[in-house]
């Protein structure tokens, strides 16, 4: 018989006692002023078997990436935290403590950083027929070769159409990273720090249009309001020109808890 | 103060998972699944993360300057 054995989840670390009401097995371990987050889990779950054949089932991965969310969250309402990524697994809470010596140091200077800041995520979207749309009757060189079409021969204005094709593709390119590149800058000179993640592909945004920018700021508690402000300016500048923009948050600080030896966030 | 936006109730799972699977610390040492074996179950799940080749491919020529650094 295979023996059942209890792992240890960690969700975070926090710098106060975290206010957990021990639903979901939740508890905490306080080790040189730091609180581990933890709760216990089934090794036939969360073991390396077990999670090999559960990361398949994505109904369990929504479930469980979602309450690993809601737990960081809950703690997140009254204290900072480091967020750990999905499926920190420890064998027992001594080993979890001897991590929390090894790093201690580390996570407090991140927990210091962290003190009155919140993340918040930008992703803007493109849908580049739209996009063509709205600077097509406006770019002079598209509409003088479209007016050279109209008096062209059939053979020439063959040529002149793929010329117009390729302008627009060009155009096409320039706006998107105009816009991605815009917002980013903008929005970074509000924030503590700022970062750029992958794009994510259709297939996994369910949206018909492309992600062109994926990214996050760290943005100082009094800088929110000025921060969510350029968000909407850049909303009015270019929604209804085929960009769309979604501003979430806040998070927890995801994608600012890098540690020192690099290895702190997988990038 | 008062223009900040209250966090919707519907956040997209894929908002989660985007965070949740792919970011926050990562420590190696004493666990019992290494990192590199959910991220090759992420992928299988077909959560599949863009190259940059994709990127490249999107936006015909990638962000230059300062956007950059943070890759």
């Amino acid at each position: 018989m295979v023996e059942n054995r209890q792992l240890v989840y960690l969700y975070c670390v926090a710098d106060k006692e975290p206010k957990i009401n021990g639903g979901n097995n939740l508890y905490s371990i306080c080790h040189n002023g730091l609180y581990a987050v933890a709760s216990r889990v089934e090794q036939l779950e969360f073991g390396e078997d077990g999670l090999k054949k559960k990361m398949a089932d994505f109904e369990w991965v929504k479930t469980k990436a979602s309450l690993h969310e809601r737990i960081i969250e809950r703690v997140m309402s009254g204290t900072n935290v480091i967020p750990f990524k999905f499926a920190t697994l420890f064998n027992t809470d001594n080993s979890l403590k001897a991590m929390l010596e090894q790093y201690g140091q580390e996570f407090k200077a991140i927990l210091r950083k962290l003190v009155n800041k919140q993340e918040w995520g930008l992703k803007i979207y493109c849908n580049p027929e739209k996009l063509k749309t709205s600077f097509s009757n406006d770019e002079a060189e598209i509409l003088k070769i479209e007016n050279e079409i109209k008096f062209s021969s059939v053979g020439k204005s063959y040529f002149l159409k793929k010329k117009k094709d390729e302008l627009i593709e060009k155009t096409l390119n320039e706006r998107i990273n105009e816009c991605g590149q815009e917002s980013f800058e903008l929005l970074k000179e509000l924030s503590f720090e700022a970062h750029i993640n992958r794009l994510l592909p259709r297939e996994v945004t369910e949206r018909e249009d492309e992600m062109v920018l994926n990214s996050a700021f760290l943005v100082h508690k009094d800088e929110v309001g000025d921060f969510h402000n350029m968000v909407d300016t850049l909303k009015m500048h270019y929604e209804g020109k085929g960009f769309l923009i979604d501003c979430t948050g806040p998070w927890p600080p995801y994608n600012f808890c890098g540690l020192s030896s690099g290895k702190g966030q997988n990038e | 103060m008062n223009n900040v936006i209250v966090k919707s109730k519907e956040v997209t799972l894929l908002e989660i998972l985007d965070r949740v699977l792919d970011k926050g610390v990562v420590i190696s040492g004493d666990m019992v699944i290494s990192v590199a074996d959910v991220d090759l179950i992420y992928l299988g799940l077909k959560v599949l993360l863009s190259s940059v080749e994709t990127i490249e491919k999107l936006r015909g020529s990638p962000f230059v300057g300062p956007m950059q650094e943070a890759r």
